[in-house]
């Protein structure tokens, strides 16, 4: 019998193997990063200029780890609702004003006037919004993906 | 569990686990694996593997025949 044997040949059990591996790596790193960013931001109290360019790899990475998990099917959305959208949406703002009071109040040395927070809120809300709108985009550009897909013979 | 069928059958054939790998575009020791019940293949690899061995998915892989670990 010929052998083909190759240096490198990956199986469906190899490549399931180094996929786990990526995902948890990956994890990881993020984790990581998301240590370092609140390390540097609360704890030695360094200006966002400082470290822009992590976390804007940061955030763009997990902006786009979630629309991707949306897009291919890995979080199940069965029935998109608006009460959903909502809640959700709600979630957010209610997690990014606390981290912008934790922030600027409790770990940083600039308290912020009611109005300076409204105005963080403003922000909050427009950068929530978006990134709500960029989901659910990418929930339904999914599900039309799959449709497609089952109507494919 | 083990899956002594699958072994059984790649005997029978006169095929050695690297010679069933070779054909199923596997590597050993995924076939191995499987043989000792370590890995679950997917539907696709059983399919390969059958049509190797020129027996049918119950013969192979079909719990009921099987015997236990």
């Amino acid at each position: 019998m010929k052998k083909t044997k190759k240096p490198f040949s990956m199986d469906e059990r190899t490549k399931l193997i180094g996929y786990r591996v990526v995902a948890v790596m990956y994890f990881l790193t993020i984790f990581a990063m998301q240590c370092v960013i609140m390390y540097r931001q609360l704890a030695l109290d360094q200006d966002i200029h400082m470290y822009e360019d992590f976390a804007i790899i940061f955030v763009v990475n997990v902006v786009f780890l979630i629309s991707a998990l949306l897009y291919f099917g890995a979080i199940p959305i069965q029935k998109l609702s608006l009460k959903a959208i909502a809640l959700i949406y709600l979630l957010i703002i209610v997690f990014g004003s606390v981290f912008t009071y934790l922030r600027y109040n409790v770990f940083g040395s600039a308290d912020l006037s009611i109005p300076q927070l409204l105005n963080k809120l403003l922000i909050i809300f427009a950068i929530s919004g978006l990134l709500m709108l960029f989901f659910v985009v990418f929930t339904l550009l999914g599900k039309w993906r799959m449709k497609k897909e089952l109507e494919e013979e | 569990m083990k899956n002594i069928k699958i072994k059984l059958a790649r005997v029978e054939k006169g095929l050695s686990q690297q010679d069933l790998a070779d054909l199923t575009g596997v590597t050993r020791q995924t076939i191995g694996l499987i043989e000792k019940g370590s890995y679950n293949p997917t539907l696709n690899l059983c399919i390969a593997i059958a049509q190797v061995l020129g027996k049918t998915l119950n013969d192979l892989f079909w719990e009921g025949n099987n015997e236990k670990d």
